[in-house]
């Protein structure tokens, strides 16, 4: 009984546990401070669609049903991002997501950001589905929490160097557009970069291991691209939604960048857990 | 018969305590329409594609010679996209879709709507202008007029401009009293490539048409900015302002890109009083919410499917007839031809805004949410005459209890006290007058019923729950997969 407990604490070291619980809190968040309409067909059918197909694939390619987590974060990003007008336009969104992990892969990296994937999908073959830029609001306590969230959850990854360029890069341009040109006062920069929207993007959406290249100047660069595209996006062409969408056209770049910068693909748990050492003596 | 009727009466009570009033024919009492704001505007915005048609009403109530108005816009307006249309048909919107009061069983002559109108964006002196100073003077100012035409009882410029200070100074020498903190607001209007559009009233037009009052002014033009430059008009008011958006799209509901967009409270049980304030009530019912949302949301106040051939009910129930062709024609919306022509989607949003809560410009973006909503209120009247049955005295008990929610739930919404309605809650005799109650008072304490706008919900209580099920679940997995 003792080792079990043991086993588990370790387990729990996993930041993909962090990842889901802060997730899961801002769902929260959403439902009791945000007003929004708490849609409980939608989670179910997101979450349990999206576990569903990774049990599936994993059966399928004959792995270990460990990683239903990461399926469990995607299905999250999902719920907090996606809306829809119809129920099965989730399930759909959630199989999508799941399944691209699996189909769409090269040199054994899968390739999109699965719940970007499933969101720009659900929006390009329904029509029927939206993101909604404005509804986490631009809170300056939302800012720390997730700042501050996020954070944690990247310190345990590693992957804190893509938020940071990327926001970093995404207010010195707004700065030079909005205050130094065009003249408007910094309270205008303020609301763009607090956008609860944004945050999220930066510090749960693009610091996904697994789908941003794998040396450290390849994902600097991969930010900075991103930024760039963000900024012009919305400022040129006024995409109220230009993250989502520049993520996804983004992709090839992770490609390009890996094979410029080579550096070891991403694992979870680098022998945190129990797991990998009771993998390793194949115990 | 009179069984009959409390059982109804007692199983919609009870309908009305669990929240989910979905669907029944009340009568509608009374509405609260935009009348109830004094520094507002209204405004419809139709949005196909690209194409933006804007419909600004003019509440301009003073002396016409004084008139002017000064909106940035993103493209060159030529005389063909800019045209004037009949007030009425914002009162007709806003008719249609104001929050609405609905009553089981009596019916209430409707409250007179009257609308009061004060605001304006710049405002014009007294003195006349010759035209030909305007356009000779034009170098020095780096300003441009790039169209210049008379539609119905305005005249129009449309200016382009390469400096705030030149553009300011133009306004200011031709008699247009800019506020102080305009031309810094100017300034990125300007270098955002933005045009003015700026209004007077053409003298000769309105002694010759004889209008009484000036008709709301239409712009019809392409851009990829779908947004309201709210900024300028903050300008020269230091408080909030309120705006009324009756939004109209083909595929679904109009939202703020880069504000939150709230639902306001709907299918909430209030005492039968309410009816005779219902314009107090709803108006300190916004104030609450807008207070706790915390200044900086917009709200959402109706969406339904408007689509003349489309055969659903176009309300529940209908304050105001729902819009026809003419009502499209009016607004604007040019893919509705002979009342036939594809989907039409009504939003109605409530903005109150201020310079310090609202920084940025208005964005919206167009959804394919098509989700009805209306903002409504719901009175049940109790049931009259003999109540001295066994049915009869249970229905006394549950009135009772019905009522203290009613009132707990009047002061969650509108901050009103309950304490000083206890009468409300005695009237179980079975001679209830649906009408008596006492005058409604402010109350400064906060009660401690759930704040009105939402709280948690048993579904979601439920689903925080199974989350953490599951994710016990997950964490127990792996050991398990790994040791078998």
């Amino acid at each position: 009984m003792k080792l079990r407990f043991k086993e588990y604490l370790k387990e729990l070291r996993d930041p993909r546990y962090f990842q889901i619980i802060y997730l899961f809190l801002f769902l929260v968040y959403g439902i009791f401070n945000l007003a929004w309409d708490a849609n409980i067909l939608k989670y179910s059918l997101v979450i349990g669609s999206a576990l569903l197909t990774q049990y599936i694939c994993l059966r399928i390619t004959k792995q270990g049903i460990g990683s239903l987590k990461s399926a469990l974060i995607t299905s999250l990003g999902l719920c907090l991002l996606l809306n829809a007008d119809k129920a099965w336009i989730y399930v759909l969104a959630g199989v999508l997501a799941i399944s691209s992990k699996f189909i769409i892969r090269i040199k054994n990296k899968h390739l999109f950001n699965p719940a970007n994937f499933g969101i720009i999908m659900a929006i390009i073959l329904t029509g029927d589905a939206w993101v909604s830029p404005g509804q986490w609001g631009s809170n300056a306590i939302l800012l720390y929490f997730i700042g501050a969230a996020g954070l944690m959850v990247i310190l345990n990854v590693g992957r804190i160097d893509t938020s940071l360029v990327f926001i970093g890069t995404y207010t010195f341009l707004l700065l030079g557009r909005d205050i130094y040109y065009l003249g408007w006062e910094f309270d205008v920069v303020a609301h763009k970069i607090t956008n609860g929207s944004l945050l999220l993007f930066a510090f749960f959406m693009i610091t996904d291991p697994m789908t941003i290249p794998n040396h450290r100047k390849g994902r600097i660069i991969w930010s900075v691209l991103v930024a760039v595209l963000v900024f012009l996006a919305s400022s040129r062409l006024y995409v109220q939604t230009a993250a989502v969408w520049v993520l996804f056209f983004v992709t090839p770049a992770t490609v390009i960048l890996d094979k410029i910068y080579k550096a070891k693909k991403f694992e979870w748990h680098f022998g945190l857990s129990m797991n990998s050492i009771s993998n390793k003596f194949n115990l | 018969m009179k069984h009959l009727k409390t059982t109804i009466l007692i199983f919609t009570a009870l309908l009305g305590s669990a929240g989910t009033v979905s669907s029944f024919c009340g009568f509608y009492v009374a509405s609260a329409g935009a009348e109830l704001y004094n520094d507002k505007s209204q405004v419809i915005l139709v949005r196909d594609g690209n194409h933006s048609i804007i419909t600004m009403s003019n509440d301009f109530k003073g002396n016409v010679r004084d008139f002017a108005m000064v909106v940035p816009v993103p493209v060159v307006l030529k005389k063909d996209m800019v045209k004037v249309v009949d007030p009425g048909v914002f009162k007709r919107l806003d008719a249609y879709s104001g929050p609405r009061l609905v009553e089981y069983y009596d019916q209430n002559p409707c409250q007179k709507i009257e609308y009061l109108y004060d605001k304006i964006t710049a405002t014009r002196s007294m003195e006349a202008v010759t035209e030909d100073s305007e356009i000779v003077e034009v170098k020095k100012y780096k300003v441009t007029i790039e169209e210049k035409y008379t539609v119905g009882e305005y005249d129009i410029l449309v200016l382009s401009a390469k400096e705030s200070e030149g553009l300011k100074q133009w306004l200011i020498d031709n008699d247009y009293k800019i506020p102080e903190k305009a031309e810094r607001v100017l300034e990125p209007y300007i270098k955002s490539n933005m045009k003015f559009f700026v209004v007077k009233v053409n003298l000769d037009e309105v002694s010759q048409t004889g209008f009484s009052e000036l008709r709301p002014i239409q712009l019809s033009f392409e851009s990829e900015r779908f947004m309201l430059p709210l900024r300028l008009g903050m300008a020269n008011s230091r408080g909030t302002q309120d705006m009324i958006v009756y939004a109209f799209t083909r595929s679904g509901r109009v939202e703020a890109a880069n504000y939150r967009t709230v639902n306001m409270p709907t299918a909430r049980m209030v005492p039968t009083f309410v009816k005779q304030q219902f314009g107090n009530f709803y108006k300190d019912l916004f104030d609450r919410r807008y207070n706790s949302e915390g200044k900086d949301a917009v709200f959402l106040e109706y969406a339904w499917n408007v689509t003349p051939t489309w055969p659903g009910a176009k309300c529940d129930p209908c304050v105001g007839p729902p819009p026809v062709y003419n009502d499209f024609k009016e607004a604007g919306v040019p893919w509705i031809n002979n009342g036939n022509g594809g989907n039409v989607f009504f939003t109605r949003l409530h903005v109150r805004y201020s310079e310090d809560k609202f920084p940025e410009d208005l964005f919206f973006i167009v959804t394919p949410n098509t989700e009805h909503f209306q903002s409504r209120y719901i009175v049940t009247n109790p049931a009259y005459g003999d109540l001295s049955c066994d049915l009869g005295i249970k229905y006394q008990h549950d009135l009772k209890i019905r009522r203290k929610k009613e009132l707990m739930e009047l002061a969650a919404l509108t901050g009103w006290s309950a304490n000083i309605y206890t009468k409300y809650v005695e009237y179980g005799s079975g001679k209830i007058d649906s009408s008596g109650s006492t005058q409604k008072q402010r109350n400064s304490v906060v009660p401690i019923a759930p704040r009105g706008g939402h709280g948690p919900t048993l579904p979601a209580l439920v689903f925080i729950f199974a989350f953490i099920g599951i994710v016990f679940l997950l964490t127990r997995l792996r050991p398990l997969a790994t040791i078998t």
